[in-house]
């Protein structure tokens, strides 16, 4: 996951970080509820993202960061808005379950992933209205697209993090976005293969939570 | 396609090992020391507060002191060393590779020089100010969540107000992990067991999204299942926990005493005691 472990990051990146999750969370919530109740939704809501947390449970440290399949584009498709707090909760649970990422540095760990994911969300909403292509292949090239967004997103946001804490941490900084690339790579084929297949086999799965269905 | 390809394959043989641990930072829940004893919300805020002290001092003997109030705490805990460690490995590995970059990229005074690569004085001082905090943080999760069930954490959490749909989320999100686990476990031995070997290749990487899509077309159906029976047998969104907390005298003291210590430290480093 592109997150940061503590110690690092200075208080203006750490409480700019907590202040924007903050308000997200209360905005994604609260428009979620205008369209039923949230309350409803969160036994399911739960479950779901359980199961992305399985998936992106590996963990491999290359160079200044933990590199691993992120799938935070993933949990944008399928999730749509409701993505932010599903990937706040999972922060949550990798900081203090696995000692993966930090414990300060949560805030500004979900903003890092979180507004790639609904920005990927956005990315993969637009393109599926584009249907001249054949089902399946459609969703292949944006979902690849969503993914790779998502992932080469959060390593800008990570980069700016850093570059704002001290200039000093400009070499850093470029070696995380180098070690990336081939992560970006690896999670636009992943996530374009699991978004066809649900499409082919559950199609009713993506976007089904954070109220597209109401 | 080689290089990627290889991270891939290592990622698996990685997860392979990782799939089969349980998140379990509360094995130790069961024993019984002053940090056990500790009642679960005071010791969550102040260990909040002390973990937002440590990873922000400046200076790195004051940093030091942390570091070893953080041991303190933790030998206080009676939390075997050997199981906090295998738990700092990810942190160990993430500051140390950046410990070694910043001592060779920061600007500033050469220390050493081999070739074109150049060692500075406050690379190796930033480098290990970002370690000391990281591994004080690290460290101070076990006196403070190790020390109790994790729903104890998460009734505690939700004592303390934090929203209800939140603490609903990690509630249900923590208890399903370890169903998801067991369930890719399965998926991933049937492919192998149909001699799916992870290669160089497009279709490898292919393969395993069709896994995990299988993975979320089983936990969706999962999810309205429990959701159902949820329903049926009464759910209506407000948990409703057995659970109840006594707070006393004693652990007001041990909270006051770990909040002033995290105050002291940034009131020392910025006097300029040292």
């Amino acid at each position: 996951m592109v997150h940061i472990s503590d110690g690092v990051l200075s208080l203006p990146v750490l409480a700019a970080g907590w202040a924007i999750t903050g308000v997200l969370i209360a905005v994604t919530l609260w428009w979620s509820k205008r369209k039923g109740s949230i309350i409803e939704e969160i036994p399911r809501l739960s479950v779901m993202t359980s199961a992305f947390f399985v998936a992106s449970l590996l963990h491999i440290a290359i160079g200044p960061t933990s590199v691993h399949l992120i799938l935070s584009g993933l949990v944008g498709v399928i999730l749509g808005i409701l993505a932010y707090p599903a990937i706040f909760i999972g922060l949550i649970l990798q900081a203090f379950l696995f000692g993966h990422g930090g414990v300060t540095t949560i805030g500004i760990n979900t903003v890092v992933m979180g507004i790639p994911a609904l920005i990927a969300y956005g990315i993969f909403k637009a393109g599926s209205r584009l249907d001249f292509l054949r089902k399946g292949v459609s969703e292949a090239i944006f979902g690849a697209i969503a993914g790779g967004v998502a992932v080469a997103l959060a390593v800008l946001f990570l980069v700016i993090c850093l570059l704002t804490t001290g200039k000093e941490f400009s070499g850093v900084a470029s070696l995380v976005a180098v070690a990336h690339i081939p992560i970006i790579i690896i999670e636009a084929v992943i996530v374009g293969s699991v978004v066809a297949f649900l499409a082919r086999v559950k199609p009713e799965l993506i976007g089904s939570l954070g109220g597209d269905r109401k | 396609m080689k290089n990627f390809s290889f991270s891939a394959g290592f990622l698996f043989v990685k997860r392979k090992s990782a799939m089969i641990e349980y998140p379990e930072i509360d094995r130790y829940a069961s024993l019984d020391s002053p940090m056990h004893r500790f009642d679960p919300r005071a010791k969550i805020i102040a260990f909040l507060f002390l973990i937002f002290s440590v990873v922000l001092i400046p200076d790195l003997k004051i940093a030091f002191i942390g570091l070893f109030f953080a041991i303190f705490l933790l030998l206080l805990s009676r939390i075997p060393i050997s199981f906090v460690l295998s738990y700092m490995k990810w942190v160990a590995m993430f500051v140390l590779s950046f410990f070694v970059i910043l001592a060779f990229t920061f600007p500033g005074e050469e220390l050493a020089k081999f070739y074109f690569l150049s060692i500075t004085a406050e690379g190796v001082y930033t480098g290990s100010l970002i370690t000391i905090r990281a591994f004080s943080a690290i460290i101070l999760i076990f006196p403070m969540i190790g020390t109790m069930r994790f729903d104890t954490t998460i009734k505690a959490l939700d004592r303390l107000k934090v929203p209800n749909s939140l603490v609903q989320m990690l509630m249900f999100t923590y208890r399903y992990i370890f169903v998801f686990v067991d369930e890719f476990q399965r998926i991933w031995t049937a492919m192998e067991s149909r001699g799916f070997k992870l290669r160089t290749t497009l279709y490898a990487l292919r393969t395993i999204g069709k896994a995990m899509g299988m993975l979320f077309v089983r936990s969706y159906e999962r999810a309205e299942r429990v959701y159902q029976a949820m329903r049926s047998r009464g759910y209506t969104g407000n948990p409703k926990t057995l659970v109840e907390f006594e707070i006393h005298m004693k652990d007001y003291l041990l909270a006051v005493f770990i909040i002033g210590f995290a105050i002291s430290l940034h009131v020392i480093s910025f006097v300029g005691v040292f």
